[in-house]
């Protein structure tokens, strides 16, 4: 009877005991970690959504270590509302300031999401020493190398998904992958009037030209345009085969629904194209989108077997919000969160610059493959094969579902052409 | 072709826009800033009767039509009544129930990609070598339509003729036994309905996104400015004249330049012609 009693009383006490350690972390001063996004866009709350979930689970295991001290993460989130059509840049500075002044933001994860408003907040980071790791939207070639320009001055700014000239690349692979298969040699491109997509539209039409393909027009929409008829009838009369899509607002659905209604006998091809990276996308169109394929820029964010915690990670953000992970911006959001942690535990402080030295020796296995920032740009490094960098995700809409079909590393299916082409 | 097929849904689509602005300010001088926030929310309505409520699709359209009406005479019984007559006061105040209507439905989760609504009518034809939808068809039939039927109602009905009275001169319809808040409540439900009208036509060419509603408005008032403030068929003529010319834009200079067609006609038209095409009165205070 006695030892049953000395038992029960030392798992009661071990119970305890428990109880206070995981609440100790819980107690300490959390790290806050400020989120400036534009929430009301899709790149802005899949990454609100990744980035806490991440946090839920790394405080749900005890929190961070710092220097031998368990905290919690803590998540400030302030929209940015840059993706907004008319709504100036300085707004999201303001955000940004505001994360750092009133919420006392120790790290910035995220945004700003448009490229011009993150490139105007890179001084700002520099003036308050701030480690911020972009996650989402910002795709423009310049921010890493502004951080590779001018190191001293942006040490302190990393990204970690993809950017424009990986996915020219990736596009072209695929294009390549088209003109071998079924003769493919006309390419039409669409973008809207931002600074990426201006960017890496002309970047295309040089690429493309360089290569031989017969760039049959480049037509660059408005914010917010709605009526498409017009450049998809120019696609139509130059035998356009390929349609590039460079566009990540809401309306780039309407111009899906109109290539179906006119059935413009080409391929849309999106690279960043917003709209149908969501899995709302084929109730959104009627299923009139069948076919088109976007780039979600990182693995994680449609199905695939990138690595072992991809489908992981897929099933957990499913859970957790009753939606599958959107597009642009999930995984890599939620693998910030992974990688600042071990950056604070190998530096054992919150030091900015211990912080920023950590990052750069950054060596860890994630959700889109081996994930390590250039030591001089603060780019991720991409790679085609999951084992040797952050993989891409090119997906195409199939019979209602997004079928991951580059890299050929991760793919789940092939490229198919709608039935109007004809081949 | 495709300059004529495109150019008149793009003119019929922008008359559409601007209808219902240019009939609450013709009748009683109220410059609706909330008219694209209007056009939103009937969207949202519609799209909440169909998918929540599961109605069909006629049911929901006439309950949109007549909530978006009933909500417009509202907006003017509670809120602008009180500023009624002060201009300033008059914009800032709709402009305000603008920001509260459209920041309300982002704040209740109206947000991102994925709301829709039906088309009328499935599939397409081929019109001189150039596919159209049927349901860009139909926008420009019914639109036509209503351009005719509001002519009839305003010239043929009592209440019409009430409105018109008002339009032309509040003080001697008011000697007239015509109660001028009820005909500006009418009006205001009026322009309401017109917006949700708009909304269930060419909402279902694309989705439906809270940003639209600041772009309905500007439109509407470019329209409305070159067209003349206060009138309803220098409207519909201006609503062609900026449609043209924003698909000329577009085949010959760039999409890009298209935002700035209806910008530049609201700038040409307050240095040119501040009255505009049919804006009389004003015309009269400008020879004064």
């Amino acid at each position: 009877m006695k030892t049953t009693h000395a038992k029960l009383m030392m798992i009661l006490l071990i119970a305890v005991l428990m109880g206070l350690s995981s609440g100790s972390a819980l107690a300490e001063k959390p790290i806050v970690i400020g989120c400036p996004l534009a929430t009301a866009f899709l790149y802005g709350w899949d990454a609100e959504r990744g980035v806490t979930l991440a946090i839920e689970e790394i405080n749900a295991q005890g929190g961070v270590d710092v220097g031998g001290k368990k905290r919690p993460f803590k998540i400030e989130v302030i929209d940015t509302r840059d993706l907004e059509p008319g709504v100036p840049v300085s707004e999201a500075l303001l955000a940004v300031e505001k994360l750092i002044l009133d919420k006392e933001a120790d790290f910035l994860i995220g945004g700003p999401v448009r490229s011009e408003a993150a490139l105007a907040a890179m001084p700002l980071l520099s003036k308050y020493k701030k480690v911020s790791i972009v996650t989402t939207g910002v795709l423009t070639p310049k921010y890493h190398a502004m951080v590779a320009e001018n190191y001293d001055k942006f040490k302190y700014c990393f990204r970690i998904h993809g950017e424009a000239k990986n996915l020219v690349g990736e596009i072209f692979a695929n294009f390549a992958d088209l003109k071998a298969k079924y003769g493919f040699n006309n390419l039409f491109i669409i973008a809207q009037d931002v600074s990426h997509a201006r960017g890496a539209a002309e970047i295309i039409k040089k690429v493309a030209t360089k290569k031989g393909w017969n760039v049959t027009g480049l037509e660059i929409y408005p914010t917010g345009a709605t009526d498409f008829s017009i450049g998809l009838l120019k696609a139509k009369k130059t035998n356009t085969e390929i349609i590039n899509i460079w566009m990540d607002m809401p309306e780039s659905a309407i111009l899906l629904k109109q290539w179906y209604d006119m059935q413009i006998p080409a391929l849309p091809f999106g690279s960043t194209l917003a709209a149908a990276e969501q899995p709302g996308f084929w109730k959104a169109t009627d299923g009139k989108g069948e076919y088109t394929l976007c780039n979600v820029v990182n693995a994680g964010n449609a199905p695939s077997n990138a690595t072992p915690w991809t489908m992981k990670f897929y099933e957990a953000y499913t859970k957790r919000w009753g939606v599958e992970p959107e597009g642009l911006g999930t995984s890599s959001s939620y693998m910030a969160v992974y990688v600042l942690k071990d950056a604070i535990e190998r530096a054992g402080s919150l030091d900015p610059d211990k912080v920023v030295a950590a990052l750069e020796k950054t060596d860890m296995m994630g959700v889109y493959g081996r994930l390590r920032f250039d030591p001089k740009s603060h780019q991720v490094i991409p790679s085609t094969d999951p084992k040797e960098g952050a993989v891409g995700s090119i997906l195409q809409w199939q019979n209602g579902q997004r079928v991951v079909v580059y890299p050929k590393s991760i793919a789940m299916g092939e490229i198919q052409l709608p039935p109007w082409m004809g081949k | 072709m495709e300059i004529l097929i495109y150019g008149t849904i793009n003119s019929v689509a922008l008359a559409l826009y601007a209808l219902g602005f240019a009939l609450v300010y013709g009748i009683c001088r109220l410059p609706n800033f909330a008219h694209g926030a209007l056009y939103v929310l009937s969207g949202f309505i519609a799209w909440t009767m169909i998918n929540t409520l599961k109605t069909n699709l006629l049911v929901a359209v006439v309950a949109t039509l007549i909530v978006t009406g009933i909500i417009g005479a509202v907006i003017y019984r509670l809120f602008l009544i009180r500023v009624r007559g002060m201009e300033i006061s008059e914009i800032i105040a709709s402009y305000a129930i603008a920001l509260a209507i459209l920041e309300g439905l982002r704040w209740g989760g109206f947000r991102g990609m994925t709301y829709t609504l039906p088309v009328f009518v499935e599939g397409s034809m081929t019109i001189g070598g150039i596919s159209v939808d049927y349901q860009r068809i139909l926008v420009v039939v019914v639109g036509a339509a209503l351009v005719a039927g509001l002519w009839l109602f305003t010239h043929y009905t009592r209440v019409g003729l009430a409105l018109r009275g008002m339009a032309q001169d509040e003080r001697a319809a008011l000697m007239l036994g015509i109660d001028s808040d009820m005909m500006a409540v009418v009006a205001m439900g009026m322009g309401s309905m017109l917006a949700a009208f708009a909304a269930i036509l060419l909402l279902p060419l694309g989705n439906i996104v809270v940003e639209s509603g600041y772009n309905v408005l500007i439109l509407a008032i470019a329209v409305c400015i070159v067209g003349g403030l206060g009138s309803w068929m220098g409207a519909v003529l201006a609503a062609f004249l900026i449609g043209f010319a924003q698909i000329l834009t577009v085949v010959y200079l760039g999409a890009h330049y298209q935002m700035m067609v209806a910008l530049l006609a609201i700038i040409f038209t307050l240095i040119l012609k501040p009255s505009g095409l049919f804006g009389q009165q004003k015309e009269l205070e400008e020879r004064v």
